[in-house]
């Protein structure tokens, strides 16, 4: 007992020492990417942090923003609130002005923080499509498609490759929050095209789906939207192609991946769909730098292998448009840059596709989503193949929802 | 009609593979009498330690066998430095301590390994079988058949030598000390079978979801299973794997549409509810008997 | 040393049956409460609330659940449930126009009639069963909660409180919330000191050592059963709302998940069974210690003294986290209270090693 004691009371000293030694330098331009690298986004969390991190370390090579520099800070939160709390106040106690939680818990805990305290929370491609509403949810950006935004650019991805109408289009998704999220606007896309929506929900975590693909079979889709995430999605594919359905007519959210292509099998995965927000690969200029720049010299992350993934990329994407909001936040308001700084650079941001890595976006104080626009990718057998061009359709239905949500947010206060 | 064939036989598969993680967890309980909640955790390490060899370049067979013998001297391991000290103390304890064993094996596996879900392939088609209008997954036909085999295996066990050993230990501790049978070593060997059939559910498991921390969430179906078919019987886990895959199949398949939701959970959860209100000790589990 | 127990004389009947008989016991606990008064003007708001508002919110579960598992030793797997009934029954009462303090008077009580329900189960069946039976009705309340959006509030599954004040005060600011929280972590351990001494208190304890036994001696198994699930989740569906009201401020159905009723259930068992220290010290633990860690283990690798992967960066600290567990079980399946007793007792003694006892 004395020993442990003792241990720890020497390692504690030790923590704060280091504490000590790493605020005693310049203060960098700080972001706070604090993730659940342990529990149920470990899916994702992986490779998007390593994008993030290799992307500001790719700027700090280049010397920084007009000088300033880039510090990510990368805590874990488990996926639970609490700890959020704990690791979002700590980091802005140490300076941050952007976080990113990409977790659907902790970010919906910290919204009124994030309001309260004047710093920007971005929630690129994931959870609180109603946070499009810049006039609402002033401190908090979306960025990149919401999961409203991405059904529509699925829809409309059929409607001109066979049409819409009459057709049986299957959302089979996880029974969660997130899961039953794209069916308001998909029943009004029903409605206004007329063609037949029905929802399966499997329980989660989804690693057991047959009995729902049974009864989803007897539908007799023309296609299927599969709107899961982690080890569901893998399942769900598998199940679609045993029972029956071709892998042309699956889609699939933002959540498909090339490691479920090895789960589910590259070959046997051959021609299902799914929405991207950001391109694979490492043929963008910015890739190509990390390559050349950050990745050679030994400077990256964590396992080169994972550069140019599907959510490697986003997480680069994610931290190009944080680092041009803040250029654009240094032009125009000058440095030290604050949080209320960075949401003025944000809404600044104007046709930024970070060198083609990206659809155009365009950041105003209304729409903070940017656009919401995205194309479908089709899997080849080794990489995801794009089958359509970049843009967003139906924003006149996620725009109804993004009202009906934010003033639901609105009268909540 | 044939909609609800194909339920049931699906349900059924389902349910036995269920029951290959459930028999660990009754052959823990038959044996030392500890509810080993980290046997879903377990089964994420079998599955970790099967990938790792196959990645390792040994063929899947090879990786299977050799991962079977590891997950027995893990499973001897875990009953000798961590479970022999408790023996004794409150089951709450015992229990707390399988669960920070949980989360500790939780931590290692992805820690080391990587938290990406994980491939594994057993070369099993994808491609249905096919009867009539039904159509039955053949991954799970697989899992079912083994799942067979092992509870054959594991009742033909209890019919050896040792087997009656262990019987004797799940009497009583007390018991077979005087008949000088060493209870520490029928624990133990008990843990390590546990280990063992954690191979088995963890690969195919695996081969279906992809090998990630998610596989130690099946320890509550398994628990169900457990529950159902008497927490101490090997028969029960056969008995309790298809009833709760065909009711966890069945009732959603006609519900789900109605209510809007996915209900096995709920399924799940009045199966143990209702279980235990009823018949505490399950279909085929042996009633305590207690006194003051 | 600390301890003067020598030249210590009860002459009264109520000093010797104080709460604290030792006058050393009377000092620290002074000295605990002047600190916890005095908390929001020594500590940053990082660490008023991020570390000890959580701490006695949770610190009062703890509380709440030991009532029943230590003193009852009824076994609850499903206690996050409880409190999430509390916490969204305050938060539909608030909305509605109810004021707060009726809304936590709401809270305990639709807490506690369901949590009666869960009590059922025990009626029948303890031990492992009882585990089982509740962690079922988790799954239950949790599947109700998600697939209801009345209760859990629409698409996007989040209600927020309302401004709310208690006894005038508006909860608006972070100290109004710590002190809140404060009295009433404070006012259960002082219910909770003082039920163990009632004849409701002796009778949990004498179920929990053999129910069969105490029914021969006249104590009503199945009446007593029942009260202990009603006063537990009372109290835990009123910290339940406090959770929400204080801390989280905006209620989501996986703040009160099948996690955390594990968690809780961690923080009893670390802390120890039945006490009251152990519930501070356990809460404290499981809590905070993930949090410690993360930040230990980040601090390290930042200035170079850990050269792992961000990968096993993040998993180190499960392991420590899993590793501590089972490591205080195995050396002290008492727990953290038994450990500051032994050190008191230590301490009670000293110079000498041992007591006559």
């Amino acid at each position: 007992m004395k020993w442990i004691i003792q241990h720890l009371f020497a390692v504690t000293l030790v923590g704060a020492a280091s504490f000590g030694v790493a605020s005693a330098q310049e203060q960098p331009i700080k972001f706070g990417l604090l993730q659940d690298f342990t529990a149920v986004y470990t899916f994702v969390s992986g490779e998007y942090n390593q994008g993030q991190r290799d992307y500001l370390t790719l700027i700090n090579q280049e010397g920084g923003v007009e000088g300033h520099k880039f510090e990510a800070i990368v805590r874990d939160t488990g996926n639970q609130p609490q700890r959020g709390i704990e690791a979002y106040n700590r980091a802005k106690e140490e300076g941050a002005i952007l976080f990113d939680f990409l977790s659907t818990p902790v970010s919906r805990a910290l919204v009124d923080s994030v309001l309260k305290d004047k710093v920007v929370m971005i929630t690129p491609v994931h959870g609180r499509g109603d946070a499009s509403d810049g006039e609402v949810f002033h401190y908090v950006f979306p960025t990149m498609a919401t999961y409203w935004s991405q059904a529509t650019v699925l829809a409309k991805y059929i409607e001109d490759h066979g049409g819409l109408e009459g057709k049986r289009i299957a959302l089979v998704h996880i029974d969660s929050p997130f899961g039953r999220e794209p069916l308001p606007v998909l029943q009004d896309l029903a409605a206004e095209k007329k063609f037949e929506l029905k929802a399966f929900g499997y329980p989660s975590p989804g690693n057991e789906q047959s009995a729902v693909w049974s009864e989803v079979r007897r539908f007799r889709p023309d296609s299927v939207l599969i709107w899961g995430a982690g080890g569901g999605q893998p399942v769900s594919v598998r199940e679609a192609i045993r029972n029956g359905i071709p892998a042309e007519n699956i889609f699939s959210v933002v959540w498909l991946a090339e490691t479920d292509a090895k789960n589910v099998g590259a070959d046997i995965m051959k021609g299902v769909k799914r929405f991207e927000a950001v391109s694979t690969g490492t043929d963008t200029p910015i890739l190509q730098r990390i390559k050349a720049k950050v990745i050679e010299p030994g400077l990256g992350a964590g396992d080169a292998t994972h550069v140019g993934t599907s959510y490697y990329n986003i997480g680069v994407a994610t931290m190009a448009v944080a680092v041009e909001a803040a250029r654009n936040a240094l032009k125009s308001e000058g440095a030290p840059l604050t949080g209320e700084k960075l949401k003025a650079g944000f809404e600044q941001i104007k046709d930024f596709s970070a060198e083609g890595l990206m659809p155009a976006i365009t950041i105003t104080a209304k729409d903070h989503q940017g656009g919401g626009a995205g194309r479908v990718s089709q899997w080849n057998g080794q990489a995801w193949e794009p089958v359509s061009d970049w843009g967003s359709a139906y924003q006149e239905l996620v725009q109804k929802e993004i009202t009906k949500g934010s003033q639901a947010f609105k009268e909540g206060k | 009609m044939s909609y609800f064939i194909e339920l049931i036989i699906n349900g059924a598969l389902t349910g036995l593979m269920y029951s290959l993680v459930a028999i660990g967890f009754v052959l823990i309980y038959k044996s030392a009498g500890v509810p080993n909640l980290a046997q879903g955790a377990v089964v994420m390490t079998a599955a970790y330690v099967v990938w790792l060899l196959a990645a390792l370049g040994l063929h899947i067979v090879v990786a299977i066998i050799l991962g079977t013998v590891l997950m027995f001297g893990f499973g001897l391991l875990t009953e000798r430095l961590l479970l022999r000290r408790m023996v004794g103390q409150p089951i709450i304890m015992i229990v707390m301590l399988t669960l920070g064993l949980e989360i500790l094996l939780r931590g290692i596996g992805p820690g080391l390994l990587g938290a990406a879900p994980k491939s594994i392939d057993l070369g099993i088609g994808l491609s249905p079988i096919i009867i009539g209008d039904i159509f039955i997954n053949r991954a799970y036909l697989v899992g079912g058949v083994v799942a067979l085999a092992l509870i054959g295996a594991a009742l033909l066990f209890f019919q050896t030598r040792l087997g009656i050993k262990l019987r004797a230990v799940s009497d009583d501790h007390v018991s077979s000390w005087a008949v000088g049978i060493s209870v520490e070593r029928a624990v133990g060997i008990s843990w390590g079978i546990a280990g063992m059939s954690a191979v088995a559910a963890g690969v195919l498991w695996g081969s279906v979801q992809g090998v990630d921390w998610t596989l130690s969430t099946l320890l509550f179906p398994a628990v169900a299973v457990a529950i159902l078919g008497g927490i101490d019987s090997i028969w029960g886990v056969l008995i309790g794997g298809l009833l709760v895959g065909i009711l966890g199949s069945v009732i959603p398949g006609y519900l789900d549409a109605i209510v809007g939701g996915g209900t096995r959970d709920v399924v799940t959860s009045l199966i143990i509810l209702l279980t235990i209100m009823i018949r505490p000790y399950g279909i085929l589990g042996r009633e305590d008997i207690e006194r003051i | 040393m600390f301890y003067r127990i020598a030249g210590v004389y009860h002459t009264r009947y109520d000093k010797a049956r104080a709460l604290w008989p030792v006058p050393a016991d009377r000092w620290q606990i002074t000295v605990v409460v002047i600190f916890a008064l005095a908390a929001p003007f020594l500590l940053s708001d990082l660490y008023l609330g991020s570390y000890a508002l959580p701490w006695l919110i949770w610190s009062a579960a703890t509380l709440s659940l030991t009532l029943l598992m230590g003193l009852a030793g009824q076994l609850h797997f499903g206690f996050a449930a409880v409190m999430a009934i509390g916490a969204y029954t305050s938060i539909h009462l608030a909305r509605f126009g109810v004021p707060f303090e009726f809304a936590l008077l709401g809270a305990g009580i639709a807490s506690a009639a369901i949590g009666a329900l869960f009590g059922a189960a025990a009626l029948r069946v303890k031990g492992l069963y009882l585990v089982m039976a509740t962690l079922a009705m988790q799954y239950l309340v949790d599947w109700v909660i998600n697939n209801v959006p009345a209760i859990s509030g629409g698409a996007q599954a989040t209600l927020r409180t309302p401004p709310s004040s208690f006894l005038l005060i508006s909860l608006e600011s972070l100290e109004v919330r710590y002190y809140l929280a404060l009295a009433w972590a404070v006012l259960l351990a002082i219910f909770f000191m003082n039920v163990k001494r009632t004849s409701f208190g002796r009778a949990l304890v004498a179920i929990r050592d053999k129910d069969f036994a105490a029914a021969v001696i006249g104590i009503d198994p199945f009446r007593y059963k029942l009260l202990a699930f009603f006063t537990s989740s009372f109290v835990g569906g009123v910290t339940g709302a406090l959770l929400a009201f204080c801390y989280y401020r905006a209620v989501t159905p996986e703040q009160f998940g099948f996690n955390v009723s594990i968690q809780l259930v961690a923080m009893v068992l670390v802390g120890g069974l039945g006490s009251i220290i152990g519930g501070f010290l356990g809460a404290g633990f499981v809590l905070l210690i993930p949090i410690i860690l993360t930040n230990l283990v980040s601090g390290l690798a930042a200035s170079g003294f850990l050269t792992v992967s961000s990968n096993l960066l993040a998993h180190l600290p499960l392991m420590i986290y899993g590793a501590l567990i089972i490591g205080f079980l195995v050396f002290e399946p008492l727990g953290l209270a038994k450990i500051y007793d032994n050190i008191r007792k230590y301490f009670l003694v000293w110079p000498f090693r041992h007591s006559r006892s």
